[in-house]
């Protein structure tokens, strides 16, 4: 039986994001490990990223910054006293090319909490013309980090819902 | 709020006792037989799930019957699906980089995995 008095600690909570795209694995991989790949998509709407390091292989290093562009999206960070520019730091903590990679984030800039590592797993399952790819987060679970993604960037999504409408299954 | 939440139901004995309670109010005896844990266990993380506000407490004579409380579950519910909003549009922004990179022959540039 676990101790009451004892905050636990690590509390769990998984959430588990899927899709199928109608691209070849090699494609996939490459939008998580290539510069030019990474950078074009990470990050919520309205922010872009500078990648400065990307080693591809296990236990290689990730370094970028986030960066708020458009307009809503300074607005937003301005009215959370959040800078503009995130410099972040992150690892590939497994790196199994065209099946599976786990990326680690250091995550070192949230007011009032100290430093926690984020982690995300990716399986990629190529099938025919198709790639299933499973993202399985682990999102941390600070107040004020929660507050600042969710509410946020409320508006970003619903912009984003309307642009893309449903996602291919 | 929400770490708090979520550390509630990160342990397994307040687990069972959710659990227990999931199909209505019970008194502490019944939640001990239930959930399978000394009373005493039992009666310690039923005061922190009400000092939470997992739980209610009612008095039916001499004894105090608990309840399930819908307002974390529901604060807890719409933290998850914020969350995997974010995601989801994360990975529409993936879908619309990947169509972009197939349109551009990008990939033919570029090694994966360089």
């Amino acid at each position: 039986m676990s101790d009451a008095s004892r905050p636990t600690a690590a509390p769990q909570a998984i959430v588990v994001v899927e899709r199928v795209y109608r691209a070849p694995v090699e494609d996939l991989w490459a939008l998580w490990t290539t510069k030019a790949g990474f950078e074009s998509w990470w990050g919520p709407e309205g922010f872009r990223v500078e990648v400065h390091a990307l080693e591809a292989r296990a236990d290689g290093v990730l370094e970028y910054d986030m960066i708020a562009d458009a307009p809503e999206a300074i607005a937003a960070m301005k009215s959370m006293n959040q800078p503009l520019s995130h410099n972040t730091h992150g690892w590939f903590a497994e790196f199994r090319p065209y099946a599976r990679l786990t990326l680690v984030h250091l995550i070192d800039f949230v007011p009032g909490s100290g430093p926690y590592e984020s982690l995300i797993e990716v399986d990629f399952q190529a099938r025919d013309d198709q790639t299933r790819m499973v993202v399985t987060l682990h999102p941390h679970l600070d107040p004020h980090w929660t507050r600042m993604s969710v509410e946020g960037f409320n508006s970003q999504i619903k912009k984003l819902d309307r642009r893309y409408g449903q996602p291919e299954r | 709020m929400h770490i708090n939440a979520f550390e509630m139901l990160a342990d397994p004995t307040r687990r069972l006792i959710v659990e227990a309670l999931r199909d209505g109010e019970r008194p502490v005896n019944d939640i001990v037989r239930r959930a399978g844990i000394h009373q005493s266990g039992v009666s310690r993380h039923l005061r922190l799930l009400h000092d939470a506000g997992f739980v209610s407490i009612r008095p039916e004579g001499r004894r105090r019957v608990y309840a399930l409380q819908p307002e974390p579950f529901r604060e807890l519910e719409a933290w998850i699906a914020g969350y995997r909003r974010l995601w989801e549009a994360r990975l529409d922004r993936f879908g619309a980089a990947l169509e972009e990179r197939r349109n551009d022959g990008a990939a033919a540039k570029e090694e994966p995995g360089q």
